[in-house]
């Protein structure tokens, strides 16, 4: 792939909302788990326990105007694409510092966006009447109004897209935006993943028997939610106007492999996930042994887990530091990646001054080297797809 | 790397017929897929009338495992995949399976799985909800199950883009291989029916009592549809290399956002203006070399008149053919403009043109020359726009084999 410098960042995580809570959340080895959630009532479900952006105010950012109809995940994006444009010195005070709105556009991953608006509207039709559905709240139940919605907040008139692909949404939202780019097509993208808590996104795992609150121990997956952005340009666009290189984005690279048997459907591949690792250090150009940490997707599922190891060991080998950012932030599928992408820039030092910092509890093997730079970001969907992206602190 | 990219196959689910002989048939003559609303009750709504895929059995087209694996979204999806693997005459050993990709759009999906897992958790408590139902929902899915079945191993990507979902695929899928990253791309889009997405239409007050008009000075509003559109793409190189015939070659895009309205489009049209622009910029053509284009006409007074006066802007006053097939097949949402991409390219291949129906007294404000009859014409270059929720411009360029610019002439557009 064409390189991409990241420009500026936004995050609004279970460990803090904007980089600063963010970074010194991972640095002071915290988690954002939680077992009175704001997002639902857990008390019916015996040992909920959840990655939650705990008391978001997104007013606070955003001002309290236009948000009564917005779901969780449409603010918690907006704040996100809001942090990001303003970090990346795209915007500030609500206006264009730099750029034109009609080159600025959105690239952002949800997995199951509007499942919070269409219960919602399903129990108003199903207990009332569907003559009584708020029509604008109707909106919310289509997969890309959130990004629609921040298109409108902040003013990007360049092209809009959501990328709905599990668990790699925002790292293909990655691939995504340096297609376009590359055409032309904008001068800066604001790309990324966002996930909302909800009771119907929790069920729905609760009852797949996944959740670590039914298996006890160190396996089974804690759900979470967040947001990150990132503001991507070609690095001769970030150039012309002098935007400050947070890290640069150089490879890209994908798989996938179903299941042998036809009836199965949720499948967990080592030989995708290596190809995904091996095609985007092909695409970077670098060699294995340059890699100085790996941000994986581990997440708690032992089979997933153990598939994931056994392509980082092989292709990358068995010494390379590897971090699993869901350990402390919960899976937020779709906006997973984003928040991992973020963890990795944190631990290198991309985020703060004083150098890399610790992987704390987020360690699943070694930490963070003093003169860290190279990362590899993996992504691993439940139905035999994996990603990867490599980025760099330095230059090349 | 920028290399030709070609239509080799394809495959459509409507309301209006399977496979594009079919389909096209019975819509160059004007027939209509509308009709009362069979899936479900509307009896409190006030509006009862959709193009429904009637008579689509899964089993017809999928394997009982791949049945067992899809909603209706996903088998409209596989069904309309493999009519176009078929149709393009790609055996296995002709492809590389990791230089395959898949890259499909809806606007919501799977809307009947998460109807049914919402009523029974609704009706009888969260213990009910299926965990075999919840691993059916998900825009995800559609482009996996497409991939399973052809056994494709590069890009597997939903891009849900509404109403534009399919030129958004389209477009993606011919950058895949424009840029060298596929040589083969499976891409469309699907949406299906659904009482909750029916109602919510109905509420926003945008569904018509009876039938879908186009740009007509009478009209009452959209029609809503379904149904599923996909093509096999190709690179050029692949296509002649196993002696393929290319239906059609996809052309550039323009994609822009209103930044505006959620659900209305900007009046003054200036996302639609600039995303049409670039479309015909990407491809290296300007405006007079446009045979045809096939509107997005949804019958709304809002999109109508706004998308009328972006090509008004970008065409003037010269007698260009605009035809919206929205009047036969609905707005199949999602899959409109995939189904209608289809359209397009079936007017390349048989130098055609489908009537707009229902068009009977022109709006003085949709300053446009409407086609209301079947009509014979030379068609080398169709425009396919698409103007969706969340204002959302975009506009693909379809042409006839040979007929457009090699895209390595073609200057990269201005920074």
């Amino acid at each position: 792939m064409h390189p991409l410098d990241i420009t500026g960042v936004g995050v609004v995580t279970p460990l803090g909302v904007g980089i600063d809570a963010f970074v010194a959340g991972l640095r002071e080895g915290r988690d954002g788990f939680t077992t009175s959630p704001d997002t639902f009532d857990a008390k019916p479900y015996e040992g909920a326990c959840v990655g939650e952006v705990r008391g978001f105010e997104p007013g606070k950012y955003l001002g309290d105007k236009g948000l009564r109809t917005l779901d969780r995940l449409t603010k918690l994006l907006l704040v996100a694409t809001r942090l990001a444009a303003v970090d990346a010195g795209i915007k500030k005070d609500g206006q264009y510092l730099s750029l034109s709105p009609r080159r600025v556009g959105l690239c952002a991953s949800t997995a199951y966006g509007s499942l919070e608006a269409i219960t919602e509207l399903d129990r108003v039709a199903v207990l009332e009447d569907a003559r009584y559905l708020n029509p604008a709240k109707f909106p919310n139940t289509v997969i890309n109004s959130a990004a629609g919605y921040a298109s409108i907040w902040e003013d990007l008139r360049a092209l809009n897209v959501t990328v709905s692909n599990g668990n790699t949404g925002p790292l293909d939202a990655i691939l995504c935006a340096g297609m376009y780019l590359g055409a032309g097509a904008a001068d800066a993208i604001l790309v990324g993943g966002a996930e909302a808590l909800s009771e119907a996104l929790y069920l729905a795992f609760r009852r797949l028997g996944v959740l670590r609150e039914q298996h006890g121990g160190a396996n089974g997956i804690r759900l979470g939610e967040g947001a990150a952005l990132f503001a991507l340009q070609p690095p001769e666009v970030a150039a012309v106007r002098g935007a400050r290189r947070v890290a640069r984005i150089v490879g890209y690279g994908t798989s996938f492999e179903p299941p042998e048997s036809e009836v199965l459907m949720v499948h967990p591949s080592s030989v995708a996930i290596g190809q995904a690792i091996r095609a985007a250090l092909d695409d970077a150009g670098w060699d294995a042994s340059s890699v100085d940490l790996v941000v994986s997707s581990a997440s708690g599922l032992p089979d997933f887990d153990r598939a994931e190891r056994t392509s980082i060991d092989a292709v990358i080998g068995t010494e390379v530091p590897i971090a699993a950012p869901k350990l402390v932030l919960g899976e937020s599928l779709g906006a997973a990646s984003a928040l991992g992408l973020a963890s990795g820039l944190a631990w290198i030092g991309a985020l703060s001054d004083g150098g890399p910092i610790p992987l704390g509890p987020a360690s699943l093997r070694g930490e963070t080297r003093a003169e860290a730079e190279r990362v590899i970001c993996t992504a691993v969907g439940f139905y035999g797809t994996a990603a990867a992206v490599a980025f760099t602190r330095g230059t090349s | 790397m920028s290399r030709r990219v070609l239509v080799t196959g394809i495959g459509v689910v409507s309301s209006l017929g399977f496979g594009r002989g079919e389909f096209w048939g019975n819509l160059v003559a004007g027939k209509s897929g509308v009709g009362p609303v069979e899936a479900f009750d509307t009896s409190s709504l006030g509006r009862s009338n959709a193009a429904e895929v009637r008579g689509f059995r899964p089993r017809d087209f999928l394997t009982a495992a791949e049945a067992r694996r899809t909603g209706r979204c996903g088998a409209m999806t596989l069904a309309a995949a493999r009519m176009a693997w078929e149709d393009a005459a790609l055996p296995a050993r002709h492809v590389k399976p990791e230089r395959v990709s898949v890259v499909l759009g809806t606007t919501m999906g799977e809307a009947l799985v998460i109807e049914q897992l919402d009523h029974a958790w609704i009706h009888d408590g969260p213990e009910a909800v299926d965990d075999r139902l919840v691993t059916r929902y998900g825009a995800a899915l559609l482009p996996i199950n497409v991939a399973r079945a052809f056994g494709a191993r590069g890009v597997t990507l939903a891009l849900p883009a509404a109403c534009a979902a399919g030129n958004y695929a389209i477009g993606f899928a011919s950058d895949l291989i424009r840029s060298g990253r596929a040589d083969v791309v499976i891409t469309g889009s699907a949406e299906t029916l659904q009482q909750l997405q029916y109602s919510g239409f109905v509420r926003l007050g945008a569904v018509a009592p009876e039938r879908c008009q186009p740009f007509d000075l009478n009209r009452q509003g959209l029609i809503l549809g379904e149904g599923a559109g996909v093509l096999v793409v190709e690179s050029e190189e692949h296509a002649v290399r196993r002696g393929a015939a290319a239906l059609a070659e996809v052309g550039g895009y323009g994609l822009a956002c209103d930044a505006y309205h959620i659900t209305r489009p900007h009046p003054e049209a200036e996302g639609t203006i600039s995303a049409i622009r670039r479309a015909l910029d990407a491809t290296g053509i300007t405006p007079d070399d446009v045979s045809l284009v096939n509107a997005h006409g949804t019958a709304t007074k809002a999109n109508d008149q706004a998308e009328a006066r972006a090509l008004r802007e970008v065409f003037g006053p010269r007698r260009l053919p605009v035809t919206a097939n929205k009047s036969m097949i609905g707005h199949a949402m999602g899959a409109s403009s995939a189904i209608e991409a289809v359209a397009c390219i079936m007017s390349v291949v048989e130098d055609a043109c489908p009537p707009t129906m229902g068009y009977e007294t022109p709006d003085p404000e949709c300053p446009i020359d409407v086609v209301t009859e079947p009509t014979k014409m030379t068609v080398d270059v169709v425009l396919n726009t698409a103007l969706a929720f969340g204002g959302y411009d975009s506009v693909q360029v379809f042409g006839k084999p040979g007929k457009l610019p090699h895209p390595r002439d073609v200057k990269r557009l201005p920074s």
